[in-house]
C-alpha cells in the first residue's frame, strides 16, 4: 500500500493531476494527506527535484512548520487564562507589598523558580496546561509577555540585521551579472549588467514541462544569456571606443 | 488695483532671480571649463555605478611650453588609462596595443564638454545655480544641467568654491533617480608639476593612428529619422565589431550621434536571425539596447533612457526612403524595406572580401 502511495505521491510530484491520471483517487490523496511519513516524503521528492533540476536555494530553509504548530499550542496556553492570571497576580502583588523587602526578594526569587517549574510542566504535557489555570501560569503569563516582546523586538532586530547584511553582499558580490569582456586574455573587466529579458518569464512557463527537457532549456538558455550579455557587451566596448576615436 | 501690480513685481522679481541662476551657473561653468584647462592639480575620484566602485588617478598640469600634460588611471582590475600631451591622446588598454588619437580632450568618466565651450549644451539643457554644500571638506557650489525633454538624463555638478574644479557629479533621471556618481576624494592644486607628469613629459606616446579597418563617412543605405532635439551626427562609418568570439567579427554600419554631452552610437548591420525581442543592459548611465526585427539588427547605445534608445531604433529607416517615398507616390512599407536590405547587402560583402 505504502510503496503505491510513494510512486502517486512521485508522479503528484512530477504534475500529474488527479484528473489526467486514474490511479490517484481524490480519496487516496486525503488519506495521504493525513499520514505524516507520506508528507515527509512528499517534502523530500521536492527536495531531490529541486536539487536535480539545480534550483535548491543556496541555503535550505528548516522547516518551521512544526516549530510554529508547536509555538501556537503554548500560545494558546498563555492567552487563555489571562483575565484570571490578572487577577491572581494582582493578588499576589498586593500581598507582596505587605512583606518586607528582604522576604521581597526570596519571593522574588522563589516566583523565579516556580516559573521555570511551570516553563518545563507547560512543555511535558501540553494537553492539560489549558485546563490548569493555576498560580504558576498566571506568573508565566506576567514573565513571559514582556520577555516575549522584548524577544520579538530582539529577533526583529536581528532579521533587520542579517537582511542589510544580506543586501550588502548582494550588492557588492554579483558573481551571476559580472561579464567578463576578455576571457581569453585573462582579464576580467567586472562590469556587472542588470539584464532584463523575457526569457524569464518564458522560463517560468516552461516549469510546467518535465524535468529533462526542463533542464535542456535551463542550458540553453544559460548559453542564451550569456550570448546576449556578449553581445551587448561588445556593443558598449566599441561605442567607447567609438568615442574614444572621437571625429576620426 | 495694488494686487496687479504687486503680482508684476513679484513676477519680475521671479524672472530675474532664475535668470540670474542661470548666469551664474554658466559663470561657474567656465570657471570650471578654465580650472580644467589651466591648473595643476592631481586628484583621486571614484565613480560609483551598478553597485560598484571604481577608483581613478587624475593628474593635470601645464608644463614650461604651455603644453597640457594629462594623467587618468583607473587603479582597480585591468589597466585603463589615458595619456596626453597637448593634442595627442593616447588610451593604453589590456586588449589592444596603445594607440593615440589627435584630440583636446580625454575621454574618460568626467565629460569632455566640461572642457570646452558649454553654450552648445545650451539647445538641450539649462542650467541652473542651486547652492552650497560641503563635498571633499571644501565648500561646493552645486549646478544643475537640467535636460528641457523627458529623452535625456540630468547632470548635478558640485564645484570647488576656490579653484573651480569639479568635486562630484551625479548623472539623474527625470525622476531624480541616481543612475552614476563621480566623487573626488582628494584633491591638491600646485604651482608644479607632479612627478608623473613630469615623467610623462618625457615619454614617447605612440603615434597618432590612421583608421584602416573602416570606411570613413560612408553614405550609409539607412537613417535615423527621430532623434532627441539638440543631437547632431559626430561620424558615420563601416567598421567590424569586436565580438568576443573571434572569427565571428561582424562589419555594422555605424553612426555616432553626440548633443555636446551625450554620445549615442547606433549600429545596424543584417543578421541571419528573422527576429529577437529587444534586450537592453545598464552600465551605470550608459544603456545598450539591441534587437533584430525584420533580419536588420539594430543596436543603440548611450547615456539615455529606454524610451529614447527604443525611439531612435524604430525610427530608422532606409536612406533613400524620404526621396523615393516623394517620387514614388508612397510605396508600402514592405518593399521599401527589402529595398534597403538588397541595396546594404553589397558594400558589406566587399568589405569582406578584402
Amino acid at each position: 500500500m505504502s510503496e503505491i502511495k510513494s510512486e502517486s505521491i512521485s508522479s503528484l510530484v512530477d504534475n500529474y493531476s488527479p484528473s489526467t491520471d486514474d490511479s490517484i483517487s481524490p480519496r487516496l490523496i486525503d488519506s495521504m494527506l493525513k499520514d505524516d511519513e507520506l508528507a515527509s516524503t512528499w517534502k523530500n521528492y521536492h527536495l531531490i527535484g529541486d536539487v536535480l533540476r539545480d534550483e535548491a536555494p543556496e541555503a535550505l530553509q528548516l522547516d518551521l512548520s512544526q516549530s510554529i504548530a508547536e509555538a501556537i499550542a503554548q500560545e494558546a496556553t498563555i492567552l487563555s487564562p489571562k483575565l484570571s492570571a490578572n487577577a491572581v497576580s494582582t493578588k499576589e502583588s498586593s500581598s507582596l507589598v505587605e512583606n518586607d523587602d528582604s522576604l521581597n526578594a526570596e519571593l522574588e526569587i522563589s516566583k523565579a523558580n516556580n516559573v521555570q517549574d511551570a516553563v518545563q510542566k507547560t512543555n511535558q504535557n501540553t494537553n492539560n496546561v489549558v485546563n490548569a489555570t493555576n498560580r504558576f501560569k498566571a506568573k508565566i503569563a506576567n514573565f513571559a509577555k514582556p520577555i516575549g516582546q522584548v524577544a520579538i523586538a530582539a529577533s526583529a532586530a536581528a532579521l533587520m540585521i542579517v537582511g542589510v547584511q544580506h543586501n550588502v553582499s548582494d550588492n557588492s558580490i554579483t558573481p551571476n551579472q559580472v561579464v567578463q569582456t576578455v576571457p581569453l586574455a585573462g582579464y576580467a573587466n567586472p562590469v556587472s549588467f542588470s539584464v532584463q529579458s523575457p526569457q524569464v518569464e518564458q522560463y517560468l512557463q516552461n516549469q510546467q514541462q518535465s524535468q529533462q527537457s526542463q533542464q535542456a532549456k535551463n542550458e540553453q538558455n544559460v548559453a542564451e544569456r550569456v550570448a546576449q550579455q556578449r553581445r551587448l557587451q561588445s556593443l558598449l566596448k566599441d561605442h567607447n571606443q567609438q568615442v574614444k576615436l572621437g571625429a576620426n | 488695483m495694488k494686487l496687479p501690480v504687486l503680482f508684476l513685481l513679484v513676477l519680475c522679481v521671479n524672472l530675474s532671480v532664475s535668470a540670474a541662476e542661470t548666469e551664474s551657473a554658466k559663470l561657474w561653468l567656465e570657471r570650471f571649463s578654465q580650472s580644467l584647462r589651466q591648473l595643476n592639480f592631481s586628484a583621486s575620484f571614484v565613480v560609483v555605478k551598478n553597485n560598484q566602485a571604481e577608483p581613478y588617478h587624475w593628474f593635470h598640469g601645464i608644463d614650461e611650453a604651455g603644453q597640457e600634460l594629462e594623467i587618468l588611471t583607473r587603479l582597480n582590475g585591468s589597466r585603463h588609462d589615458v595619456l596626453r600631451q597637448g593634442e595627442l591622446v593616447s588610451y593604453l588598454e589590456p586588449d589592444q596595443e596603445p594607440y593615440s588619437v589627435i584630440s583636446d580632450d580625454t575621454r574618460g568618466p568626467i565629460p569632455s564638454v566640461f572642457r570646452g565651450d558649454i553654450s552648445e549644451l545650451e539647445e538641450s539643457y539649462r542650467f541652473i545655480s542651486v547652492g552650497r554644500s560641503r563635498i571633499l571638506g571644501r565648500v561646493a557650489q552645486l549646478i544643475r544641467i537640467v535636460a528641457k525633454d523627458k529623452y535625456r538624463y540630468s547632470y548635478w555638478l558640485w564645484l570647488d568654491q576656490n579653484t573651480g574644479i569639479l568635486l562630484k557629479m551625479a548623472v539623474l533621471t527625470r525622476q531624480g533617480k541616481l543612475l552614476e556618481q563621480v566623487q573626488l576624494t582628494h584633491l591638491e592644486v600646485n604651482d608644479k608639476l607632479s612627478d608623473n607628469l613630469i615623467q610623462l613629459k618625457s615619454t614617447e606616446l605612440p603615434k597618432a593612428i590612421t583608421l584602416t579597418n573602416q570606411q570613413q563617412n560612408k553614405q550609409l543605405t539607412w537613417q535615423v529619422d527621430w532623434l532627441p532635439r539638440g543631437f547632431s551626427m559626430v561620424k558615420s562609418n563601416q567598421h567590424y565589431l569586436n565580438s568576443y568570439n573571434r572569427g565571428a567579427d561582424r562589419t555594422v554600419d555605424f553612426i555616432l550621434f553626440s548633443d555636446g554631452l551625450v554620445d549615442i552610437s547606433v549600429y545596424v548591420n543584417l543578421s541571419n536571425e528573422k527576429f529577437r525581442a529587444a534586450e537592453y543592459a545598464n552600465d551605470g548611465a550608459t544603456l545598450v539596447f539591441n534587437a533584430i526585427s525584420q533580419g536588420i539588427e539594430v543596436g543603440v547605445v548611450g547615456e539615455i533612457p529606454l524610451d529614447t534608445a527604443q525611439k531612435i531604433a524604430e525610427s530608422i529607416a532606409p536612406a533613400s526612403a524620404l526621396s523615393r517615398v516623394s517620387a514614388n507616390q508612397a510605396p508600402d512599407d514592405k518593399t521599401l524595406k527589402n529595398e534597403g536590405l538588397s541595396s546594404r547587402k553589397s558594400p558589406t560583402n566587399e568589405l569582406k572580401n578584402d
